[in-house]
């Protein structure tokens, strides 16, 4: 990946580099206080260790599959919406030891919510962060935030379209509210352009976006790129600036 | 609707000295053209978070309610997971799961010993 940033003598294009040069009080703090919860018995370094690998190795690829599967084998979906836990098995993913050293938090209730023309399904956790991670990885800081948890529940169709997701009004929109018990994902309408894809093509569009119901699957839409914004009056703009634009 | 918090939300002097310095990864990465949107630490984070979980001693749900009043109280203008990190690290100090003097110190070891030639 390129970047582009700004000398004196004008802008050329740089590699990424890889980290920065520089360690910062979060860094250590980090390291501090893991090592002194260690050492007060509270955790043990291998058990860190064994969660830091599963966290880095889980992704949204699984929940894809699965998706990409229920649409291309008519069978499955109805076993997979009949018992999300026990399908999942079918694609590799065991809820009950998703890390292999137990779950803290990824309960064995798991749910599929099937889109269609006309119901539109979204998932939120208003209560702290629940999320299907051995599906998707682990979630979004935004699906965190107080912003999405709080607001989605009362004005979907508005959050819905911060995220770029317009639904016409006849569209039933449900909001799924996830708890420490029972985990939802979104099975997204399969999008016309994709008749005779096969299910690596197809796994490729469903986004974890898709999933969490934020945004439909379309040929051509293999990731999930949220729109920036421009500050229409920036912080570093002075009001002479602004009445000059 | 009004909710009695139980989290203690007085300011931590050794945090506030952290957060007053403003090094967030989203400050620093753009100043060494990093382009990785998380910071190097970010994963051992949420690994310590769900060690801590298993183990009783911060449940999650815990973490998140205390996550959320200090993200509105204290650290409002910390960016996550900076901010994750110190609400985990207050809730942490305010249990006295380990001590603020401790923790200083432990800080001062660990950074000389990443600075050591």
């Amino acid at each position: 990946m390129q970047t582009t940033h700004q000398h004196a003598g004008g802008g050329h294009e740089h590699k990424a580099a890889p980290t920065v040069e520089e360690i910062t009080d979060f860094e250590v703090l980090e390291i501090a206080v893991r090592e002194l919860a260690i050492e007060h018995g509270l955790f043990t370094a291998e058990d860190h260790r064994r969660f830091t690998e599963w966290a880095e190795s889980i992704g949204p690829a699984a929940g894809s599959r699965l998706v990409a599967k229920a649409w291309t084998d008519p069978a499955f979906k109805a076993r997979l919406l009949a018992d999300g836990t026990a399908a999942c098995k079918e694609i590799g993913i065991d809820w009950a030891e998703p890390t292999g050293f137990g779950t803290p938090s990824d309960y064995m209730n798991f749910r599929v919510l099937e889109d269609t023309p006309t119901l539109h399904h979204v998932i939120v956790c208003t209560l702290c962060s629940c999320y299907p991670r051995p599906l998707l990885g682990m979630s979004p800081e935004w699906y965190r935030s107080t912003n999405y948890r709080r607001r989605l529940v009362r004005w979907p169709r508005e959050v819905l379209a911060e995220f770029g997701l317009i639904l016409p009004p006849e569209v039933e929109i449900r909001v799924e509210d996830s708890n420490q018990k029972c985990r939802f994902m979104v099975l997204p309408v399969r999008p016309s352009g994709t008749e005779n894809w096969t299910e690596e093509q197809l796994a490729a569009i469903v986004t974890r976006d898709c999933m969490i119901g934020v945004a439909l699957p379309r040929p051509g839409r293999t990731a999930d790129v949220h729109p920036v914004h421009k500050a229409r009056h920036p912080v570093h703009s002075s009001p002479s600036m602004r009445a000059a634009e | 609707m009004s909710v009695t918090s139980n989290v203690d939300l007085r300011p931590i002097a050794l945090l506030e000295a952290i957060r007053s310095e403003g090094k967030s990864w989203d400050v620093i990465a753009p100043q060494y053209g990093v382009t990785n949107p998380d910071p190097p630490w970010k994963t051992s984070l949420v690994a310590m978070c769900e060690c801590l979980a298993i183990s009783g001693a911060v449940p999650t749900l815990d973490r998140r309610r205390a996550e959320d009043e200090l993200a509105q109280a204290v650290y409002n203008d910390v960016p996550a997971p900076e901010r994750q990190l110190l609400a985990l690290v207050h809730t942490m100090l305010r249990r006295g799961l380990v001590m603020e003097g401790d923790l200083a110190d432990r800080m001062r070891s660990v950074r000389s010993r990443l600075e050591a030639a």
